[in-house]
């Protein structure tokens, strides 16, 4: 019962961090319709900047807070220099493109902050194990399920009750008509991609203290998060959360029956969920 | 058209002429060139001419060098035999795959496609007893031409063959593109409701179409595998694939010749920047950024544009 109750935990605490980077996927793919290769590479930039401040400051706390404002204004300057030209092509290129921007931004990190990992301390009120009924769990890992699900439902309430939301959705639906009603669609693509990317810096910074800073960790996650996506559904957040749900549960579950094939299992899950949903859990046919 | 006929000649013409002027570490790479080449232009066959973009062709590739270097290793079989049965592996594999991801367009399909890839991926990379796992299987040789005929064990003699299969692979694409089927999986990429609408299925032609980019990929990976002498898990990981995609976007999405100068163009470009920096991943980056804003034809999309504008 325990185990059970300590792989459950383990397997929200990981969902929880691939919500934070699978949503911002979802969402620059329900309203600027791009699959961004480079989002994997601003959760990197995330982690990396959060072990700067860190650094700087001696404090975990700022780091959440100032970074992902940062990753989320590089990530709208390259969407305004580059993908905005390029909205009338063909998705691949825009594909392409991405991951030309990943390719970049990788190995500019690579000469900044060298070849070697970054640890990054939790906060001392995060550090350590509390007891929880029969079991001793990390704090930090429970951090990680509560701030998915408080970052979850703000996206949620935002998209779902403010005039801005309101207007993003308006622009998922109909870019076109929404342009010709003053919406200002160039203006909300970049907003919506800056968002997304101060989204996955966001978990960069919080998946640091348990995964440290470190080269492919943009690579190993972009892949998991297209995963996620796919399953739930492109564009849609309450698809992401269940994708993210799916995946986090079959890699914990995987890792610790199958340890041989673990991977396979999340693909397994991907595929089967296709075949009889071909759009994803919540996805609508295109 | 009469300038094409001279172009293609003078190239086949090139490539046979080559080998005697080239040093012998310039002849290897002009090898992997066309051998990356072929598999640039297998994926274009489905990305350029059906508008099913895959992200899983690695996996093909892989398992044509497979079969190639089970078959050399186990039964020392002529390097045809090998290439046949590498690029029926690939085939065979790639029809229960193509029925499924057909099932879905678009990204799904892309997503699809990647999820089987891996899949197979992980398959080459347990499979100990068969598969040699990550260490792969080493010293795949180059057997002869066939049943006791010359050795191709000389980077000359392996040149030719890997040459003629490319140039064959090519004249027989350009044909199937041409031909009614090529024209219809073109209507497909054109319009794929006003195709349902004129009382055809897509799905057939979508899946043959993939089983026939499949095998093209094995071909080129069976004539990867005696090549470098070994086979690994490494050339099925989606790495390719993406490299794969942007070979074909770099030389000119649906333009068969495009992809195998795009392939040999982002080859080239690596190894020379590789040579000048450790960090020339940041200027592929940019190299690619810039060719996908300003040119989407691609290299010979946009030359042939420029030819046919003067």
């Amino acid at each position: 019962m325990a185990l059970i109750v300590e792989q459950l935990l383990n397997a929200l605490a990981l969902a929880g961090l691939l919500f934070l980077v699978s949503a911002g996927l979802s969402l620059v793919f329900g309203i600027l319709r791009v699959v961004n290769f480079a989002h994997g590479v601003f959760y990197m930039l995330g982690a990396y900047l959060g072990f700067t401040v860190v650094a700087l400051t001696g404090w975990f706390w700022p780091a959440l807070l100032i970074v992902p404002p940062v990753v989320g204004l590089v990530g709208a300057l390259l969407e305004s220099t580059t993908l905005r030209f390029i909205y009338r092509r063909l998705p691949i290129y825009q594909l392409l493109l991405t991951f030309g921007l990943a390719l970049i931004l990788e190995e500019s990190i690579r000469v900044l902050y060298g070849p070697t990992a970054k640890g990054v301390d939790p906060p001392p009120l995060l550090q350590g194990a509390i007891p929880l009924g029969d079991i001793v769990y990390p704090r930090y890992r429970l951090f990680l399920v509560v701030l998915g699900l408080v970052v979850g439902a703000a996206v949620w309430l935002f998209l779902k009750r403010t005039r801005t939301g309101l207007v993003i959705r308006a622009v998922a639906q109909n870019a076109e008509m929404a342009d010709c009603l003053g919406a200002g669609v160039a203006r909300v693509r970049t907003l919506v991609f800056g968002a997304a990317c101060a989204l996955a810096g966001l978990g960069g910074v919080a998946a640091a203290p348990m995964t440290t800073a470190y080269l492919g960790m943009g690579i190993g996650v972009i892949v998991d998060a297209f995963v996620v996506v796919v399953i739930g559904g492109l564009g849609s957040i309450p698809g992401s959360m269940a994708g993210s749900l799916i995946v986090g549960a079959a890699q914990t579950w995987g890792a610790f029956y199958l340890p041989e094939t673990a991977m396979v299992i999340m693909y397994a899950v991907m595929g089967a969920i296709l075949i009889f949903r071909p759009w994803g859990l919540f996805g609508e046919e295109e | 058209m009469t300038h094409y006929r001279v172009l293609a000649l003078a190239a086949v013409l090139a490539l046979a002429m080559l080998p005697w002027v080239l040093a012998r570490h310039q002849l290897s790479l002009l090898t992997d060139l066309l051998i990356f080449g072929l598999f640039a232009l297998s994926l274009d066959l489905i990305m350029g001419y059906t508008g099913m973009v895959s992200f899983g062709h690695a996996a093909y590739f892989g398992l044509g060098a497979y079969g190639s270097a089970l078959v050399l290793i186990h039964f020392g079989q002529p390097i045809p035999v090998a290439l046949l049965a590498g690029a029926l592996l690939a085939g065979v594999i790639a029809a229960p795959v193509g029925w499924f991801s057909t099932r879905a367009t678009g990204i799904y399909f892309a997503m699809l496609t990647l999820a089987f890839a891996q899949l197979l991926y992980t398959v080459a990379y347990k499979w100990r007893d068969l598969t040699g796992g990550s260490d792969g299987i080493a010293g795949v040789p180059k057997t002869a031409l066939f049943w006791g005929g010359p050795s191709l064990a000389s980077p000359r003699a392996f040149y030719f063959v890997v040459a003629a299969a490319v140039v064959l692979s090519l004249v027989l694409c350009r044909a199937l593109t041409r031909s009614p089927f090529g024209r219809a999986l073109q209507a497909v990429r054109e319009n794929e409701r006003r195709f349902i609408a004129l009382g055809r299925d897509p799905r057939p032609f979508k899946v043959v179409v993939f089983v026939i980019a499949a095998v093209f990929a094995g071909l080129a990976g069976a004539l990867f595998a005696p090549f470098r002498g070994f086979a690994s898990p490494e050339v099925m990981f989606w790495v390719l694939s993406g490299q794969g995609l942007m070979m074909v976007i770099t030389g000119g999405i649906g333009t068969l010749v495009g992809p195998i100068v795009g392939a040999m163009v982002f080859i080239l470009v690596q190894e020379i920047l590789s040579s000048y920096t450790e960090h020339w991943m940041i200027f592929t980056g940019a190299i690619f950024v810039l060719m996908v804003v300003f040119l989407p034809g691609g290299l010979v999309g946009t030359a042939r544009r420029l030819v046919s504008r003067a």
